[in-house]
């Protein structure tokens, strides 16, 4: 009887001993001017890693991250708003940032090193600047492709065939930037919003399932379990250097979408300095060189940055011309659109 | 000795109860019991609940219900979420209750293995499940694929059933076993003497006595497959299903309105198949423990055995398999397209936000077992002993942890709590949840853990006591024990076998729970299973393996704790059927 009166009291004791250690820790976090910062990270988890160990290691400023895909990141935001949980939304496509600028969730932030990046990379209003440019593209499995006798698909067209049905991985636009940037893209292919949910529907018989996060489609396809994955071509590069051998890139010949990542300050940042000093530094040639230490292959905007042989040669391929303001106006409507009449419709 | 009342049992609570003799059923501690219950209750889960409702019958979230009915897809949802949940339910009952019979009634060798065996999905995120069966009977999987060379599909209900089975089938196994151990064996003797033999036995003595039994384990699957999410996410393909549709509203859109919207179509089957089940088993008696000595149990053996011992063995073989992969997973490249040994993925984990999410997991989880636990045998106690008016409401609000779908309580704890509890000018409670809450949203995890790992301690506690004969209570309030006295000093050693599994089941639960929890994680609170969510979501098994390994050692470790410390102050076995 007295033991279980000594482990009732313990666990009571533990409870409030608990309690106390983290009041005393958040105490301490949100009074502080110098962060620590919270990131919202849209990008490679071992992208995020690498970008705050490093801006800790040179600014001293603790940092941390949550890796979110872009449609998260803003339902995230909307929810806390009145009392943010995060302080900066560093990478995934500015489709995602323009969404959240118009939705009153990000402040207005000119740094003094914003100057260094090309102006097509940056948000006029300077709510966002560009930190990479990603292209999107296939990202096949030469096996499987070569077990199903399909060639390596160079077309958007080339998705339909019926030897490809759930033979296909794309994400699910209403959580990730990249499947948002394959959705918009086929606007500006086609001319029109009608025009491009009637090709996503057609392209639904051909896709397994989607997933949450856009780097997702190049994992499932490197595994086999589908023939081609719809990312950026980056991710599908990483995936090939980790082992996945099969996997070969290419491109859409009647034009693909691009994505430039961005960085923005989040509104009523409980860590202004910290947030806009992390924010400086990213745009830095040196931060952006990090980049292809863990694997990323973006195009950086920083002119002075790393360039790798791996990164994609934007000359090379056909861009549509993708309007980044339109689509960040049209994204709340065309992901529901997408989530009801396409996600889970029946097959054919 | 009995003078001295101190309710040990209510360590949460625990003021200073007055010490009262009185012979009425009511007394006051019990009384206080009775209000301090149904506070804990009413925050628990009877606040987000009403949120949820409230926010459902909003003018945007009636458009979405009314769309329910109208639009042929969100028809076919609700239609594939009630398929799923009754494949699951059936079939994980039919696994559990083979494996409990083997173990309980048959003669053969291993069978402490068999046992730790059909007990490993508890320990693990139920994900670490579907993504090894990617692996394993996938496109490309080691088996179906390099062995057999199939090109099968396991995305959509084939696959999902069968994880979902596979991950949930233990829970009805427990419960099974719980209820054939403590059978009393006199009455198969009398059955035999009376000349019936074996299947006769088994058909109209055994399966009779189960039948609560089977009914709660179904409940209890139906409920868990349909509130998952992690898994149609993972391997759902285009096998859509309500929880996974209300998850990419809210994370993807904040629709909340929407959201809460399939989370009461979600409520509604899940509470029907709940009310069925105790209006079935509720007409039955099962008084079997009765104080009186009782027999052994003959197991069965020769060539009876072997059709089941096949399928148990066969059941056995695939789980093994399935968390060998996970294990080996975590230590290759990527299992099955490069199979060199690594330890990359360990480093990954262990070295990134890996670590602070295990410690705050594991702590969370920690505080959360003994409360759920004391909580859900009160319940109990205060269901078969003590309520006359009300005990079926009582009953009912301690089960909704459960039986309200995870995905649900999730999205009513984040409407309920990411703002203070202000009543008029007051402010009652500060934000529990979301990222500006007190303790980074710890509080609400726990609470969380709590109520969702409360019903099975109440279930067990429910069930051990109706099992115990009430007259063995009223002998001792007879002798002037107050109801608390008689909790703690009778009933609670009757039912130690059913708490302590309970504190099991709970401390497992909280660390592999997804669904709830998703929706109030915040920056500064980490937790595994979300963690794992996110790298099998991005495709990085090996990472995933990784962490299910750890998680699994952690959960086993605490577990193995558990049992020795129980087992010190247990000297005496209490009931002879039941331990």
């Amino acid at each position: 009887m007295n033991i279980r009166k000594a482990v009732a009291l313990a666990s009571v004791m533990g409870f409030a001993m608990t309690l106390t250690a983290c009041a005393a820790d958040s105490q301490s976090g949100s009074q502080s001017e110098d962060g620590p910062i919270t990131i919202a990270c849209g990008a490679m988890e071992d992208w995020c890693q690498k970008m705050t160990e490093e801006f800790t290691k040179t600014s001293g400023i603790e940092a941390n991250f949550v890796r979110l895909s872009s449609g998260e990141t803003v339902a995230r935001l909307e929810a806390s708003k009145d009392s943010p949980e995060f302080d900066v939304w560093h990478g995934g496509p500015v489709d995602g940032f323009g969404a959240a600028k118009n939705a009153d969730l990000i402040e207005a932030y000119k740094s003094p090193n914003a100057e260094a990046i090309p102006a097509e990379y940056r948000d006029p209003d300077g709510y966002w600047t560009g930190v990479y440019v990603g292209v999107l593209g296939f990202c096949s499995n030469q096996s499987s492709l070569d077990k199903l006798g399909v060639d390596v698909p160079s077309s958007w067209d080339d998705l339909l065939a019926p030897e490809l049905k759930k033979q296909v991985s794309s994400a699910h636009p209403s959580t990730s930037g990249t499947a948002f940037t394959t959705l918009w893209t086929q606007v500006e292919r086609l001319g029109g919003e009608e025009e491009a949910f009637g090709y996503m529907s057609q392209l639904h018989n051909s896709i397994l399932q989607y997933s949450k996060s856009g780097t997702a489609p190049g994992q499932i396809a490197g595994r086999g379990e589908v023939a081609v994955g719809l990312v950026f071509s980056h991710d599908c590069v990483k995936y090939q250097e980790e082992g996945m051998t099969d996997l070969v890139v290419s491109f859409p010949e009647e034009g693909t979408g691009y994505e430039i990542g961005g960085v923005a300050l989040i509104k009523g940042s409980k860590h202004q300095a910290a947030a806009q000093k992390y924010i400086d530094w990213t745009l830095t040639a040196e931060a952006q060189s990090f980049g292809p230490t863990v694997g990323s292959y973006q195009v950086l905007t920083n002119p002075d940055a790393t360039s790798d042989d791996r990164m994609v040669k934007l000359d090379d391929v056909n861009l549509v011309d993708y309007d980044f303001v339109e689509a960040a106006a049209a994204k709340k409507g065309m992901t529901t659109r997408f989530d009801e009449e396409i996600a889970s419709a029946p097959k054919e | 000795m009995t003078a001295t009342l101190t309710p040990a049992t209510v360590p949460a609570a625990a003021p200073a109860a007055p010490t009262t003799r009185t012979k009425t059923k009511r007394d006051i501690p019990t009384v206080v019991v009775i209000v301090l219950v149904s506070v804990a209750l009413l925050l628990l889960i009877g606040l987000p609940l009403g949120k949820i409702l409230v926010t459902a019958v909003s003018a945007e979230g009636l458009e979405v219900a009314q769309a329910m009915f109208t639009s042929p897809v969100n028809r076919k949802i609700v239609v594939n979420t009630v398929i799923l949940g009754t494949l699951v339910g059936a079939i994980g009952t039919a696994i559990g209750f083979a494996m409990a019979y083997a173990q309980a009634r048959m003669k053969f060798r291993g069978k402490k293995l068999l046992h730790l065996i059909a007990l490993l999905p508890i320990v693990s995120p139920p994900f670490a499940v579907a993504t090894a069966v990617i692996t394993l009977f996938g496109r490309s999987g080691l088996i179906t694929n390099k062995v057999f060379g199939l090109e099968t599909n396991i995305y959509g209900l084939t696959g999902l059933t069968i994880v979902l089975a596979l991950s949930f089938f233990p829970v009805a196994y427990m419960n099974l076993l719980g209820m054939l151990r403590s059978l009393d064996p006199a009455l198969d003797e009398a059955a035999s003497g009376m000349g019936a033999n074996k299947w006769q036995i088994f058909r109209t003595v055994t399966l009779p006595m189960l039948v609560p039994g089977f009914g709660g384990a179904f409940l209890l699957l139906f409920v868990e497959a349909i509130a998952d999410l992690a898994n149609p996410l993972v391997i759902g393909g285009d096998f859509t299903v309500l929880s996974s549709r209300a998850y990419i509203a809210i994370t993807g859109e904040y629709d909340v309105a929407s959201g809460s919207a399939y989370s009461v179509f979600l409520l509604v089957p899940a509470l029907l198949v709940f009310l069925v089940q105790r209006y079935w088993s509720s007409r039955r008696s099962i008084v079997s423990v009765t104080g009186k000595p009782s027999g052994r149990v003959r197991e069965i053996e020769g060539w009876a055995r072997v059709p089941l011992m096949v399928v148990v063995f066969g059941i056995a073989a695939l789980i093994v398999t399935i968390y060998a992969t996970v294990i080996i997973g975590g230590f290759v490249q990527i299992l099955g397209v490069n199979n060199t040994f690594t330890l990359d993925n360990y480093r990954y984990v262990v070295q990134g936000i890996g670590s602070d999410a295990m410690i705050d997991t594991t702590v969370l989880a920690l505080l959360a077992t003994p409360i759920a636990a004391i909580l859900g045998m009160l319940v109990a106690w205060l269901v078969v002993r003590k309520l006359k008016r009300g005990r079926g409401l009582m009953d009912f609000a301690g089960m909704l942890g459960l039986a309200v779908p995870g995905t649900v309580v999730g999205i009513g704890y984040a409407l309920a709590f990411n703002r203070p509890l202000v009543v008029g000018n007051v402010q009652l409670l500060p934000a529990f949840a979301g990222g500006a809450a007190v303790f980074g949203g710890a509080v609400a995890i726990v609470m969380v853990y709590v109520i969702r790992s409360m019903p099975s301690a109440q279930r067990s506690g429910v069930a051990a006591l109706q099992q115990i004969d009430p007259a063995i209570d009223e002998a001792s309030a007879s002798l002037g024990a107050t109801g608390v006295t008689t909790f703690r000093r009778v009933t609670l050693p009757l039912i130690r076998p059913a708490l302590l599994s309970g504190l099991t089941y709970a401390f497992a639960r909280s660390m592999t729970t997804l669904s709830p929890i998703i929706f109030i994680t915040t920056p500064q609170t980490k937790i595994m299973t979300s963690q794992i969510l996110s790298e099998v979501d991005s495709g990085r098994f090996g990472n995933a393996f990784a962490y299910c390994t750890i998680l699994i050692v952690i959960v086993m470790t605490v577990i193995g704790l558990l049992n020795l410390a129980a087992r010190g102050r247990t000297p005496v076995p209490v009931a002879a059927s039941g331990a």
